[in-house]
């Protein structure tokens, strides 16, 4: 059983308590679901199970906790390595070792286990999560699914009774990390481990959770089980927020348990939602048969396709599929044949410097871009390498869609993970390009960032610029795409409206779409317009 | 797989041969035994093209070498040409006498290149991390994770670079390295926060400081005892001096880290096997090795010593000699072993 | 602890007259008896001591190295410099320009030079480990570079004694000190490669001659291999160093805030 009492946190240098009182009881065998946006201290709690905070982190600490009899605050972290297992949010990121069983080996290492009884526990380790195939393997030639299981392993080996995941999924696509929790869930079975987990993908996990806790912006925290503490969350997944509308209770958690029948008899004149009429304004990139082979592999393979001014295309498809390999070899950065318009011109006929003032990229991670000592230096150094003047600009004009303008002298690297992907954005768009090409831009951003992002979408496709959207985050997509096209292996499987894309194709179906199949409807605004 | 200690042995007894002769026939039979254990491992390890950078070296070596020792050392009698004395300090007789005592240099130099080469064939990364002594188990853990994190900064750098171009940067001034330097920091600096995080919540103690002054002083006396036991040798005090002198002060330092490095409560999980073919390799060599150094010190092997000064003479060769000049060839008994 | 200061001093400068002794030695050893026979061994021996300077050093300035987030820190950063050498060719600056040096200067600068050195140390290490060089001319290397970061902590003196952090002179100094550094690292490492070289020894140092002639040998043999390279990389130096040190120290400043946190207890 973990207690805890009364817990609070200051991070060192920090002016308010992270964690201020916390207390719950979670019991032996059950699975928490810790939610809350960014910065509400979901992995700082996580960290106090296990001593990483705050010995790992330093800061000031009151309160009690207990994990089965052991007190982490007092033990430290070595100890409760022994009791609790910890998964990190990018297992890439953090492996030590460059081989499987390596990685395994590190926790019994360093407890000291003799070296025949690690050899045993590595083995039953590697079975549980069923990778034994893979114990010498390198483990950056494995996939990031089989990865997240690596971190679980070298968690579980030390046979804890509590493992605690942070984020586990936020680097899989949406396949890889439907896998994955209901992976977690059989463990837990299997294991009778008492399981907690961070998770923004609330839609997924909700039908499996024992408790929920919900950690609000104003510090408090909501402990209980999902019926108990669903009304009193704000951001939930969309078949909470359509049943909180029409007063359905119990809450449903799956479309499965959704009333249908005398909910769509008396509340809704069920009308099948009109397809969007096809745009008109002129087209300024277009793709014909561009196919990519790298090392006798097609990666790309007969790709066609027309953005037009104004239009936000959605790109989908599993990972590996070729879609970032689509925008890099539009941008000339990898050879390929095939023909790509700008405007009208063929790019063969475009120097590089030309096509990349047309065409801005915001890469997968945007701290990729940053490095300048102030929000607006960042912004001088894309428009002096585009040899353009700043002296009439107004920066803080520009930088106000973006929710930045009063950070313009700010050092980006000490803005909010949201605040330095906008910034990031920014810098590649104060050229005024017309086509802004984004890669996965919603991962790892909470709600509140991703509706900051939807609305500065909507804003440029008023200005008439076309966007191309990377994304794994059918929810997010379906709010904003004007067209949808869905790449499975190199190849266009569907191209067409978001209305036949998020309800056709099982693996991309949203949330709406399951619970009113063959009504178009794809978002909870679809149900609820005044959302 | 030969044990890496094998190994070890085997580069300690070859080169302990290489630095004791200068006998033109000796070394070509050892190079020609190199070079065959060299190719015989790159081929099994599927990595081509190894012996024509290495004999392009040695051959590179050879010349430099015979130019370099001939230009600067004028002794001799059989005079090749003269360069004018008037010349800074080249000038003088080119001997015959100076080339071959340079090729001779170059042939001892090439095979000391050649010998690490293939120890560096021979064993793979994690060999040799792992033979990193326990006393430095802090350095072997960065070590390791340095060596993990590697190939994915290249790959990030990358990635960053593509996006800076895109970004408008040209890459062409030294400057334009800030956008690719500055975010490759950034990113990898926060990945070593997660990193450490990752090794504290499993269970990674706090080091105990090892730098004890009973530690530091015994380490330090050590290195001065060795020390100078090269000193007085290299001015021929009598050898017996210098060997108690190198056995006294190696003794000191591995004894004191060994002490040292058994004080860590961590266990390893991979630990090497010895197989009875590692065990004869390495019992075959050390009863080379004492077997040569104590022929070498009964004088016994004299055709080991060759000079061309002050005459050039033709080497001589004696039947151990060729068989020293050609244990190179041990691990390919040790690995044919493996195959049956 | 004042023994321990005490001690560590005494190491420093055990490591540092052994590593000049052997350096300079070319120059005594004509005196010495019995070249013939040691010429070959030469090398060796010299890197045998060198390696034994390193492992005291190293063992020494572990002591700083104790915890899991300064382990993985110094793991990072040299493996980035390691990257660095490999990049050499893809981002372009003058010719025999070798971009390893700035950031060990800067984290010896700021750090101190425990953590300079061990830097320097494990960048060369480590790039030798993956390109498969290690031989015994990698501890001198090593050794060498390790002293570019440990020096380092000489302007950090400088620059604390006259308050002249962030102001442009800090940049300046920090810049000649990679300029200087950039040549005496190449008249460093040819000293530790030319007994390889076979230059070094043998006929070339006869009884005969004396050390004087023989360093004017290697003046001939310096300028005439290494000159030219050693001023474009002090040049370089100076260029990445005036470039980087602004913006290095800023992310150095901000990391280190994050890995030295201590843990307060707090009543009620």
């Amino acid at each position: 059983m973990i207690k805890i009492k009364n817990l609070s946190y200051r991070y060192p240098l920090g002016t308010k308590n992270v964690l201020d009182h916390v207390s719950l009881e979670i019991q032996k065998g059950t699975l928490t679901l810790v939610t809350g946006a960014s910065g509400t201290g979901k992995s700082t709690l996580l960290r106090c199970i296990n001593g990483l905070v705050p010995h790992f982190s330093g800061g000031t600490i009151s309160g009690e906790i207990q994990v089965f009899g052991a007190d982490p605050i007092a033990a430290g972290v070595e100890a409760m390595a022994q009791t609790v297992g910890f998964v990190f949010q990018e297992p890439e990121a953090q492996f030590i070792f460059d081989t499987v069983e390596d990685e395994i080996a590190f926790s019994l290492e360093n407890a000291g286990i003799p070296r025949e009884e690690m050899e045993r526990r590595i083995q039953d380790a590697l079975q549980i999560v069923k990778l034994s195939h893979l114990r010498t393997k390198n483990i950056a030639e494995i996939s990031g699914g089989e990865q997240q299981k690596v971190a679980i392993a070298s968690a579980l080996v030390t046979q804890p009774m509590v493992l605690l995941l942070d984020e586990p999924t936020s680097q899989l696509d949406p396949i890889s990390a439907d896998e994955m929790l209901k992976f977690i869930l059989d463990l837990k079975i299997r294991l009778n481990l008492t399981v907690l987990i961070s998770e923004h993908r609330l839609e997924r996990l909700l039908p499996y959770v024992d408790f929920i806790l919900n950690m609000c912006a104003d510090r408090t925290v909501i402990f209980g089980t999902p019926q108990e503490v669903l009304p009193f969350m704000e951001q939930v997944p969309p078949i909470v927020e359509i049943a909180k509308h029409f007063g359905i209770s119990p809450l449903p958690l799956t479309p499965v348990d959704f009333p249908k029948e005398d909910f769509v008899q008396a509340r809704l004149n069920l009308k099948k939602k009109q397809l969007p009429t096809v745009s008109t304004q002129p087209i300024c990139l277009s793709i014909e048969g561009l196919s990519t082979r790298l090392n006798d592999h097609w990666i790309l393979k007969d790709i066609s396709l027309q953005m037009a001014r104004g239009e936000i295309l959605v790109l989908i498809g599993p990972n590996g599929g070729g879609k970032t390999t689509l925008l890099r070899s539009v941008l000339k950065m990898i050879p390929c044949s095939g023909r790509v318009e700008l405007n009208g011109i063929n790019a063969e006929n475009l120097r590089f410097s030309e096509i990349i003032q047309e065409i801005a990229y915001l890469p997968q991670n945007p701290n990729d871009l940053l490095f300048a000592a102030s929000v607006i230096d960042e912004l001088k150094i894309t428009l002096t390498n585009h040899k353009q003047g700043f002296e009439k600009l107004d920066f803080k004009d520009f930088l106000k869609p973006f929710g930045l303008d009063k950070l313009g002298d700010h050092y980006p690297r000490d803005l909010s993970v949201g605040e330095r992907q906008r910034t990031a954005l920014a810098a590649v768009t104060i050229h005024n390009p017309s086509i802004i090409f984004l890669d996965e831009p919603t991962r790892g951003m909470d709600y509140h960032a991703k509706k900051r992002l939807g609305t500065l979408f909507q804003q440029w496709r008023q200005q008439g610029k076309a966007i191309l959207l990377i994304t794994h985050d059918v929810e997010f997509a379906a709010i904003l795409a004007d067209r949808v096209i869905i790449l499975e292996e190199g190849q266009i499987i569907f191209s067409g409206a978001p209305q036949i894309a998020f309800t056709e194709f099982p693996a991309y179906q949203t949330q709406t779409a399951r619970i009113f199949p063959e009504t178009g409807w794809v978002t909870s605004g679809d149900v609820i317009p005044e959302i | 797989m030969i044990h890496s200690l094998v190994w070890v042995f085997w580069l300690l007894m070859v080169m302990v041969f290489i630095l004791s002769t200068r006998n033109p026939i000796y070394l070509g039979t050892l190079l020609t035994s190199l070079f065959i254990l060299g190719h015989h491992l790159s081929h099994t390890k599927k990595i081509k093209n190894w012996m024509l950078p290495n004999l392009r070296f040695l051959l590179t070596m050879i010349f430099l070498s015979t130019v370099i020792n001939s230009l600067f050392s004028h002794v001799g009698q059989e005079v090749v040409f003269t360069v004018p004395q008037q010349w800074p300090l080249i000038g003088g007789k080119i001997t015959l006498e100076g080339l071959v005592y340079g090729a001779l240099n170059g042939l001892v130099i090439g095979a000391l290149y050649i010998l690490f080469n293939i120890i560096n064939l021979a064993l793979n990364v994690k060999q040799i991390t792992r033979m990193i002594p326990r006393a430095f188990h802090p350095i072997a853990m960065s070590i390791t994770i340095a060596l993990t994190f590697f190939p994915s900064i290249q790959k990030r750098a990358q990635e960053i670079k593509e996006a800076q171009m895109i970004r408008g940067n040209p890459m062409k001034k030294i400057s334009d390295w800030l956008p690719i330097f500055i975010p490759l920091l950034v990113t990898s600096l926060e990945n070593a926060f997660l990193l450490a995080e990752s090794m504290t919540a499993r269970g990674f103690h706090k080091q105990t400081d090892l730098r004890t002054p009973k530690n530091l002083i015994s380490l330090i006396l050590g290195g001065f005892a060795f020390f100078s036991g090269w000193v007085l040798q290299l001015y021929r005090y009598p050898r017996a001096i210098s060997l108690v002198l190198y056995a006294f002060g190696a003794g000191l330092i591995l004894l004191t880290l060994y002490i040292a490095g058994k004080s860590s409560q961590v266990t390893r999980y991979h630990q090497e096997r010895w197989k009875p073919a590692d065990m004869i390799m390495a019992f075959l060599i050390a009863l080379c090795l004492f077997g040569f150094i104590y022929l070498k010190w009964a004088h016994r092997l004299h055709s080991l010593n060759y000079s061309p000064y002050p005459h050039l003479i033709c080497p001589t060769i004696q039947v151990m000699g060729l068989f020293f000049s050609l244990l190179p060839l041990i691990p390919i008994l040790g690995r044919q072993h493996d195959k049956n | 602890m004042k023994l321990n200061r005490l001690l560590r001093l005494g190491i420093d400068l055990l490591v540092v007259i052994l590593g000049m002794l052997s350096l300079a030695l070319p120059f005594i050893f004509s005196q010495a008896g019995d070249p013939n026979n040691q010429a070959a061994s030469f090398p060796i021996m010299i890197s045998l001591i060198i390696l034994i300077s390193l492992l005291i050093a190293i063992f020494e300035a572990q002591s700083s190295l104790l915890d899991s987030k300064i382990i993985a820190f110094l793991a990072v950063l040299a493996a980035i410099n390691a990257g660095l050498r490999f990049l050499e060719n893809a981002i372009p600056g003058p010719g025999g320009f070798s971009p390893i040096f700035f950031l060990i200067i800067l984290s010896g600068y700021y750090f101190g030079s425990r953590i300079g050195f061990l830097i320097g140390v494990l960048t060369l290490l480590i790039s030798a480990i993956i390109t498969g060089g290690i031989g015994p001319w990698l501890p001198g290397q090593m050794i060498t570079a390790g002293w570019v970061g440990q020096s380092a902590v000489l302007i950090t003196f400088l620059v604390n004694k006259f308050a002249w952090r962030g102001k442009p002179i800090e940049v300046i100094l920090l810049s000649a000190f990679g300029a200087f550094w950039g040549m005496l690292f190449g008249v460093i490492m040819n000293l530790w490669f030319w007994p390889f070289l076979g230059a070094g020894m043998g006929q070339t140092f006869t009884h005969a001659v004396g050390a004087s002639e023989n360093f004017q040998r290697y003046i001939a043999y310096y300028l005439a291999t290494s000159l030219f390279w050693d001023i474009s990389r002090a040049v370089g130096n100076i260029l990445i160093i005036s470039l980087m040190t602004k913006p290095v120290l800023k992310i150095f400043q901000r990391f280190k805030q994050r890995f030295s946190f201590q843990i307060q207890e707090e009543t009620g």
